[in-house]
């Protein structure tokens, strides 16, 4: 699917009702701060990727006072042309694919704690179908940040993200691990706790464990020379360079490592070793970027991994993410925002939250221009 | 003027109906209008097969599959069943499909659900015990887990393995065996997803 071509809400956040309509090129939303903005962009990611970047509970999503449920709807738009991925490979999967998909309209509801989802007419699919029919993007906001300076656990949701948008077997297998891990974390709380009932859920720990870490190692080799390449860009600087790995908890195999925990798991009643353990080193000229990097350093890294998504779909899918831009041109200096206009995959589709236009040149020219205000949205052109 | 709404008998049913699994407050208030409104006699015969399951239909003491009061069990008191061997499942429904092979002629034991920590669902929860004092006479000499293959399944499965593996000296020794995964009947590889392909990679067999 090329684009989202309209989007519709019904008691979203602050939205009692929304209609609005994207063209496959840049759509941008102006408002206040706490007007609904970020919201709209979110009302989007959660419709195509059943998540949201801000929340883990569905019901803080309901409108305030109408926690009952919310809806939300879309149309994904054909692809006009398939776009050939960033670097020539003639490998691509949909590289040749010139065949026109038919539009796919998708609903996803949300009511009294059950989710409903529809596909292309299709009633009451599971997710791993719903997000099938569905397209891919990534997420730009100022809280980018903190995957350079925040715990790991924000780094493995960005690599989470990315995963499950990149290969097939990555959801199911994160799914399958984090029942396990939640499982054998509520036993090992017990009062008594059960020896061989903790054994029995070791098991499954470690056969998804093992594929989820195999499939992450995978995925930051893929994504290394993309953040590498984007960090040159923006920060047009040569000399600097970055460095990503994946670093497990294990040291040595996951099922050793877990036994060797074990006085250790007991006493803290507490998985502690394993892929929800694992992190992401950034570095930047040999130096932890936590630690040693300036803010403006920490900023163009953080657009740099977000850009190295946006390159590592594409070349993987043969067509560019939906981006969803919240809030960052403002608060980038003209440098580094011209930089990273330059470097946004060419032919996406881009959803732009902003205060304001101010900082855009003469040639920036969204195709659609919404005013948010308390709650509603105008066309502005 | 007070609004009309369904007399109380019929708004009674709708509630009784919404609580049955599947059944949302639309197609509850559907089903109960089309029960009172149509052919004479269908409520009434409905009324009257409810009760007799309900009354008539208990869960055998042994294997745990349904049974009728006026019956023994069609499978443990089946002489033409094999006694030696018993294939545990999660469910009572569980048992059709297996039967429905026809390739199985033992005996079953239903545990009544799985493992499943985060619904408080712990082994004193489960058929388990019963299962033990099964195995105590020594007439069964095999064992079939035919327990679900997602991570409660999983767990299920390796928690009864092990505690079958480790039973008290001078207990007669089982086999466990659990149900092979793998490709589809019919289907090529490319329909197969990666976790099922792995399993399907890990248990191959000699030709």
């Amino acid at each position: 699917m090329a684009h989202l071509a309209a989007l519709r809400a019904e008691n979203f956040r602050c939205f009692d009702r929304l209609a609005c309509e994207f063209g496959p090129g840049t759509t941008a939303f102006i408002g206040d701060n706490a007007q609904g903005k970020t919201s709209v962009l979110e009302a989007v990611c959660v419709l195509l990727r059943l998540q949201s970047p801000r929340t883990t509970t569905l019901t803080e999503l309901c409108r305030f006072g109408q926690d009952h449920g919310f809806g939300l709807s879309g149309d994904l738009a054909p692809a006009a042309a398939s776009l050939r991925p960033p670097t020539g490979p003639e490998s691509g999967p949909d590289a040749d694919a010139t065949v026109p998909e038919p539009p796919c309209t998708l609903k996803f509801v949300w009511h009294q704690g059950q989710r409903r989802l529809q596909a292309a007419g299709q009633d009451a699919l599971g997710p791993s179908r719903y997000l099938a029919r569905s397209a891919v993007l990534v997420w730009m906001g100022n809280d980018d940040l903190s995957l350079i300076r925040g715990p790991g656990e924000g780094r493995r949701r960005y690599l989470d993200f990315l995963g499950t948008q990149a290969f097939p077997s990555y959801r199911p297998a994160l799914l399958a691990y984090d029942k396990a891990l939640r499982s054998r974390n509520r036993l090992l709380k017990d009062d008594r706790p059960d020896a061989r009932q903790i054994a029995a859920y070791t098991a499954p720990l470690i056969e998804h464990g093992t594929t989820l870490t195999q499939l992450r190692h995978h995925l930051v080799t893929e994504l290394k020379p993309w953040a590498a390449a984007a960090h040159c860009e923006i920060s047009e600087n040569p000399a600097e360079s970055l460095e990503i790995s994946y670093q497990g908890s294990a040291t040595t195999d996951f099922a050793a490592a877990l036994a060797a925990s074990h006085p250790e798991e007991t006493r803290r009643r507490l998985t502690l070793v394993g892929p929800h353990r694992d992190d992401v080193p950034l570095v930047l000229n040999n130096r932890p970027a936590a630690a040693f990097a300036s803010e403006g350093q920490q900023r163009t890294l953080a657009l740099a991994l977000k850009l190295a998504q946006a390159r590592l779909l594409h070349s993987l899918h043969g067509r560019p993410p939906i981006l969803l831009l919240d809030d960052i041109f403002g608060e980038l200096d003209p440098r580094r925002r011209n930089a990273l206009l330059r470097a946004l995959p060419p032919g996406s589709q881009q959803l732009i939250t902003t205060t304001h236009l101010e900082w855009a040149s003469s040639g920036f020219q969204p195709e659609y221009l919404y005013r948010v205000h308390q709650g509603t949205l105008t066309p502005a052109h | 003027m007070p609004k009309a709404d369904y007399p109380p008998e019929i708004q009674r049913l709708i509630l009784h109906l919404k609580r049955l699994q599947g059944v949302g407050p639309r197609s509850a208030e559907r089903m109960a209008v089309a029960l009172l409104t149509g052919k004479s006699g269908v409520a009434m015969e409905l009324a009257r097969a409810l009760e007799a399951a309900a009354q008539g239909v208990v869960h055998c003491q042994i294997c745990g599959f349904f049974q009728s009061t006026a019956a023994t069990c069609p499978l443990c008191e089946s002489p033409e069943r094999d006694q030696t061997i018993v294939c545990v499942v999660e469910q009572p429904t569980d048992v059709i499909p297996l039967e429905r092979t026809g390739a199985y002629h033992g005996l079953y034991h239903v545990l009544g659900g799985r493992l499943s920590p985060l619904d408080n669902i712990h082994p004193e929860n489960l058929r388990i015990s019963q299962l033990e004092r099964r195995l105590a006479s020594g007439t069964v000499r095999e064992i079939i887990l035919a327990v679900g293959s997602d991570v409660e399944g999983e767990a299920t499965a390796h928690y009864l393995g092990d505690m079958l593996a480790h039973r008290p000296t001078g207990a007669a020794p089982v086999t466990v065996s659990r149900l092979a995964q793998g490709l589809p009947a019919g289907g090529g590889l490319d329909h197969a997803d990666d976790l099922t392909l792995h399993r399907a990679l890990s248990g191959r067999r000699l030709v």
